[in-house]
């Protein structure tokens, strides 16, 4: 059985008929040629396929095409549109965050996603519980970080580089935001 | 594989009445993973993300509803001080991308044994909203699950929300694992205090064919709790406590750990639940 | 050219720099295309149908339904599968029996491809391949491992010197060590996209050499190699599996012969990567170290039994780093191997060493205690002053200043000599140390470059080298533009596609060495023969360098790793907030990309020692545990404080750049490192890894 749905993939919609079975992961790669967000496990374990979908950061080998129909989605490479690498891939390329690069579109899409969480006051497993009343900005050490990105695996390895590469963007996006330069390109909305 | 997609609650009974064999999915992150493994392949799905009363939570005759289809993300942030073992559970369900799109409803409806929300769902004595055309019914979490994967739902019905007490004192809930994030609990424990009716409640994960309470354990706490002060139990207590919860699991051997292991694991967790809770009478953050 | 005496003047001072990786944005972007990721308006998708069994034959297969469902293109099986040539001479460690997909009926392990279908898509393809109905006469299988077996065979004389049996002194070591069976893992599965035109073949691949796989499909297919065409410049990662072959990369090129002129694709899913690809063999290690009371050796016994599969023989060689590590005048390393029906194993980062380092590791740490010694100076004590497996000197050896050096920067002088001497709140605190070696391994495979002026003082350079994630692009970039004189910007290097020169596999450290050393030397040549002002098209070539000192000196890295461990008294459970390493690998090109590398291993390292361990259910011969669900690897929440640094090698014997290679040393002596400071935390003895939640409970009273 197939579909047609619409998809706004880094700012260009696109008009598609997909089969019920597709998930969104497959329909990006294999239909729309997009192809940032990776296949690496096939059952949300590795992260490797995140977007952020409506602005925010999902697994899309575990969303149907189907169920994506109207959704907005932006990959790594919306993230650089225009030419201009986004401030947290400069990041990762400062850091080394990364060797085969599988990972890093996913991990950059998370760690796009995972810092507008915790500017909107998000806990996670690692704020304390009292620490996090409702609308507190949780404090972004490197123990959050890396509980909050413990949902993209890495397998070369580059942790460390991508903990202080995060680290480095928020700051460096802080910093921006603090001297009233507008924030670079972000997710959802946009365009 | 029919893909059904109503944009309304009456409409998604109606279709499940239609074709009970339909798979509900939410969030996908349960569903699909069987799909995607090729554990499963159903004829028809039956996608809820665009029903809008299941994405509702509101307070109800001393109870929190909490919609089936709302995300731990949105459990955590919005539902999260009238709930608070619930969501932290939530807080450390699988990775924060699934638990931006994964959902109770989704947890309650595979039923896994080793599912982060079943215990403090338990320990707070909620309830399971179960819906289908002919009509609604609550059941129990107590009463919910039947064994790995199997629930009282009838085909016919679909998780429509889960409703959580009021908290009336303190809620923990920790979970043991080999991995400091994106972990599948060895094991489990949630504690919930009634402090107004001297009452405790219990849960049990990843320690048995279904979530469990440890009834004798409540029993015991609620005897031996200072309930006025907030004071640490005695270390005799305490281990008899931890043993209790530990007598309540029915554990096997997995790849994951041992029984063994389990049973001491939930001891420990059971006494440092205990402990946490005091602090909290203590302290009067209840 | 074989100058091999001085170190290379620096023109730029490119190497040794640490530019940002010139392939970089391509990857942040996600826009560089892996294997998988070409555009094909005329894809076509294979799904392979996998064995239930581990032994015996397909009787019969049903295809029926199969080539009835909907956007089917073939079935394919054994008896209309095209053939593969019997007598193919294939390169390297390539396995024929694991490479002759679909060729008979025969099945030698579970999930051996038995069957095959293209179909216009991917999820077409899936959903015929579990159409295909299959019936088997099965046979008794055997996939039970273990160091008791009575039919263990001996597949290389014992390595032996003196007589260990008689070695004397009064301190004995003798344990046995085990290390799981593990999965390489690469985040990216492995792919190929494979396309025939008319009797030439195009494959889209991911691969660590683009001219293993063209010479081992032309051999298979009895092609010439030139109509074989492999495109790689991109890779996922590898960790040594996607060095040899596997049988996914044949089934997709017979698949494509099905459907010609299209393109044929298959990504292994992550639990075919658990039956299809490779894996690290389990080991057993039997140490037997004897030492006099100052904690001198006098005898290293090591037997290591690993797991082979009888469709094809791949021998983790666990026992081979003992013979150089230390001193002792009595010496016998062997191995002893279990050939059974299962998959068969391939490399997988440091073969042999990351295992191998594990048993004696953790030994020379049960020796230090037993000889009241510090573990440093335990090692210290037995420092050999030539190679003990040869008798040759050592181009460079550098453990103790390693061993030295991150005793200072870790602070492991404050460190009480009593295990569980430490305690904050309810986690007790200790540290541990182990050693690491990795040796300088000949090349597999010749290389060659081009060096081309392309105008402008711009240049290409060419050689179908693979850089899966190493920073070799990066590296080789900075030796051109070095021995060259010119900005980092002015080199282009192309890599990853066998109509490049050839290359050596990425494998065994070697890419600086081999194809570092080619570019150092071509570079070297087009000044030679061009001067500094060449013409637009003006070329040079070189092939590999030979090293002329190779066979007179014992050439290794070295290193030394030092853990930080905590451990619950309640729960048990382990934490490793620290770890620190000190290399001594030679001439560090690129200090930004080797810190990555040696951090990359020993992070995998510290995922070895904690998390990984794939569980074989011998009574039906799979994997229970294949997906990252239940086979951990480390997440970001388990890697806190690790550190990398290296001193400053000078070893112009091993090859004209002196890089001694840095891809696996990181992966060796971590997980030893990680239980010694485990044991000095609890004061028990962890002979195996992973370390689990239950190993310290009774020690710490819980």
């Amino acid at each position: 059985m197939h579909a047609d749905i619409t998809l706004t993939v880094d700012g260009r919609r696109h008009q598609l008929r997909v089969d019920t079975r597709t998930t969104l992961l497959d329909a990006l790669r294999e239909d729309l040629g997009v192809t940032a967000p990776k296949k690496g496990c096939d059952h949300g374990q590795c992260g490797s396929c995140t977007v952020l979908l409506n602005g925010r950061r999902v697994v899309t080998c575990l969303v149907l095409a189907v169920a994506g129909d109207g959704a907005e989605v932006v990959t790594a490479a919306g993230l650089a549109e225009g030419g201009d690498l986004h401030p947290m891939q400069e990041a990762f390329m400062d850091h080394d965050a990364f060797q085969c690069g599988y990972c890093t579109p996913g991990q950059i899409c998370s760690a796009v996603g995972m810092l507008d969480e915790a500017a909107a006051g998000w806990p996670s497993a690692a704020t304390p519980p009292r620490a996090s009343a409702e609308g507190a900005v949780a404090e972004l050490d490197d123990t959050e970080i890396r509980e909050r990105m413990s949902g993209n695996l890495c397998r070369c390895g580059a942790y460390a580089g991508i903990v202080s590469a995060i680290g480095d963007a928020a700051r460096r996006t802080h910093a921006a935001a603090a001297s009233g330069i507008p924030r670079p390109a972000r997710e959802g909305g946009r365009r | 594989m029919d893909f059904l997609s109503p944009d309304t609650w009456a409409g998604a009974l109606a279709a499940k009445a239609a074709r009970p064999e339909a798979v509900p999915v939410m969030g996908g992150t349960d569903v699909m993973v069987e799909l995607n493994l090729g554990r499963r392949r159903p004829h028809a799905l039956l996608d809820l993300t665009r029903v809008p009363e299941l994405a509702r939570w509101g307070a109800e005759d001393g109870y929190t509803r909490v919609g089936a289809g709302v995300s731990y993300t949105r459990l955590v942030e919005r539902v999260g001080s009238r709930a608070p073992a619930l969501a932290a559970a939530a807080r450390s369900v699988a990775s924060p991308q699934i638990r931006n799109r994964g959902s109770v409803g989704g947890n309650l409806g595979g039923a896994s044994p080793a599912g982060d929300c079943h215990p403090p769902l338990l320990a707070a004595g909620a309830l399971v909203e179960l819906a289908s055309a002919a009509g609604v019914r609550r059941v129990p979490a107590s009463e919910f699950y039947l064994g790995p994967g199997r629930t009282v739902r009838r085909e016919d019905e679909l998780v429509a929300a889960v409703l959580v007490p009021e908290p009336r004192g303190p809620q923990v809930f920790a979970k043991v694992g080999p991995r400091n994030a994106m972990v599948i609990a060895v094991v489990s424990f949630a504690l919930a205090l009634d402090v107004a009716a001297r009452r405790a409640g219990t849960g049990i994960g990843s320690a048995g064919p279904t979530p469990l309470r440890a009834r004798a354990a409540e029993e015991f706490l609620a005897r031996e709790f200072d309930w006025a002060g907030g004071a640490d139990p005695s270390p005799e207590a305490a281990r008899r406590f931890g043993d209790l919860v530990a007598g309540a699991a029915r554990p096997i051997d997995d790849v994951r750990g041992s029984a063994a292991y389990r049973r001491h694991a939930l001891a420990v967790l059971a006494r440092r639940a205990w402990a946490r809770c005091a602090a909290e009478v203590r302290g009067g953050g209840v | 050219m074989s100058t091999t005496s001085e170190r290379p003047a620096a023109r730029t001072g490119a190497i040794g720099a640490g530019p940002r990786r010139v392939e970089g944005p391509a990857k942040v972007a996600g826009t560089a295309a892996y294997a998988y990721e070409y555009r094909a308006a005329d894809a076509a998708y294979l799904a392979p149908v996998q064995a239930t069994i581990a032994r015996g034959r397909v009787a019969a297969v049903d295809t029926a339904a199969a080539e009835a469902a909907e956007g089917v293109l073939a079935v394919l099986w054994h008896g209309n599968a095209p053939r593969l040539r019997t007598d193919a001479e294939l390169p390297g460690l390539q396995q024929p029996g694991e490479l002759h997909v679909l060729q008979s009926a025969e099945v030698h392990y579970r999930g051996q491809p038995v069957a095959a279908v293209v179909a216009e898509t991917f999820e077409a393809a899936q959903h015929a391949a579990a159409l295909v109905t299959l019936t088997y006469e099965q046979l008794p299988h055997d996939a039970e491992f273990s160091a008791g077996r009575t039919d263990l065979a001996t597949p290389k004389e014992d390595h032996r010197q003196g007589d260990v049996k008689a070695a004397e002194g009064e301190v004995v070591v003798d344990q046995t060590y085990t290390t799981p069976m593990q999965h390489n893992n690469p985040m990216e599965p492995h792919s190929t996209m494979a396309r025939w035109d008319g009797e030439a073949i195009t494959l889209h691949e991911s691969t660590q050499g683009a001219h293993m796989v063209r010479e081992t499909v032309a051999e298979l297919l009895g092609l010439e190699q030139g109509r074989v065409r492999v495109v790689a410049p991109y890779v996922g990662g590898g960790f040594g599996s996607k060095g040899p072959l596997h049988a996914p990369t044949v089934l997709a090129v017979l698949g494509a012969r099905a459907v010609p002129h299209r393109s044929v694709k298959l990504a292994a899913t992550r639990r075919q990567m658990f039956s299809l690809v490779g894996y690290r063999s389990p080991t057993v290690q039997r140490v037997r170290l004897r030492a006099d009371a100052q904690g001198r050796l006098s005898g290293i016994d090591v037997t290591a039994t690993v797991q082979s599969a009888r469709l094809g023989d791949f021998i983790e060689e666990a026992a081979g780093p003992a013979k150089s590590m230390y001193a002792a005048p009595n010496r016998r390393m062997g191995h002893r191997a279990a050939r059974l029906d299962v998959p068969v194993p391939t490399w997988m980062r440091a073969p042999g060493e990351c295992p191998g380092m594990f048993g004696p590791e953790v030994a020379m740490d049960e020796l230090a205690v037993a000889c009241g010694l510090d573990p440093i100076e335990a090692r210290v004590r037995n420092e050999p002053e030539r190679d003990p497996a040869t008798g040759k000197p050592f181009s460079t050896r550098n453990l103790i200043a390693c061993l030295r050096e991150g005793a200072d920067r870790f602070g492991w002088a404050d460190r009480p000599a009593e295990p569980g001497a430490r305690r904050e709140g309810e986690w007790l605190v200790g540290t541990g140390v182990a050693a690491s070696f990795y040796p300088v391994v000949p090349p597999v495979g010749g290389s060659r470059a081009l060096v081309r002026h392309a105008g402008d003082g711009r240049y290409v350079v060419s050689l179908a080298a693979a850089d899966i994630g190493t920073g070799a692009w990066t590296a080789l970039t900075q030796v051109a533009a070095d021995v060259l004189g010119v900005p980092l910007e002015h080199v282009e290097v192309r890599l990853g596609d066998s109509a490049l020169p050839l290359a050596s596999l990425a494998g065994g450290s070697t890419g600086m060495m081999s194809w570092g050393s080619t570019v150092h030397a071509a570079a070297t040549a087009f000044r030679r023969l061009h001067g500094d002002d060449p013409a637009p098209g003006a070329e040079a070539a070189a092939d590999l360098p030979e090293v002329a000192h190779r066979d007179d000196y014992a050439m290794h890295a070295y290193g030394a790793q030092f853990a930080e461990v905590r451990v619950n008294t309640d729960t048990g459970e382990i934490r490793v907030p620290r770890l620190l390493g000190v290399f001594a690998a030679g001439r560090i090109v690129n200090a930004r990309t080797a810190r990555s590398q040696f951090v990359g291993g020993m992070t995998m390292g510290l995922s070895m020692a904690l998390h990984e361990e794939s569980v074989l259910d011998a009574r039906f011969g799979h994997v229970v545990n294949a997906d990252f669900a239940e086979y951990h690897i480390a997440a970001n929440a388990d890697v806190a404080d690790i550190q990398a640094h290296w001193i400053d090698e000078h070893d112009p014997l091993v090859n004209p750049l002196g890089a001694k290679g840095i891809g696996e040393i990181g992966i060796v002596g971590t997980a030893a490192a990680v239980a010694n400071a485990a044991y000095h935390a609890t004061g028990v003895r962890v002979r195996r890894v992973p370390l689990r939640l239950d190993d310290f409970l009774d020690a710490v009273g819980a």
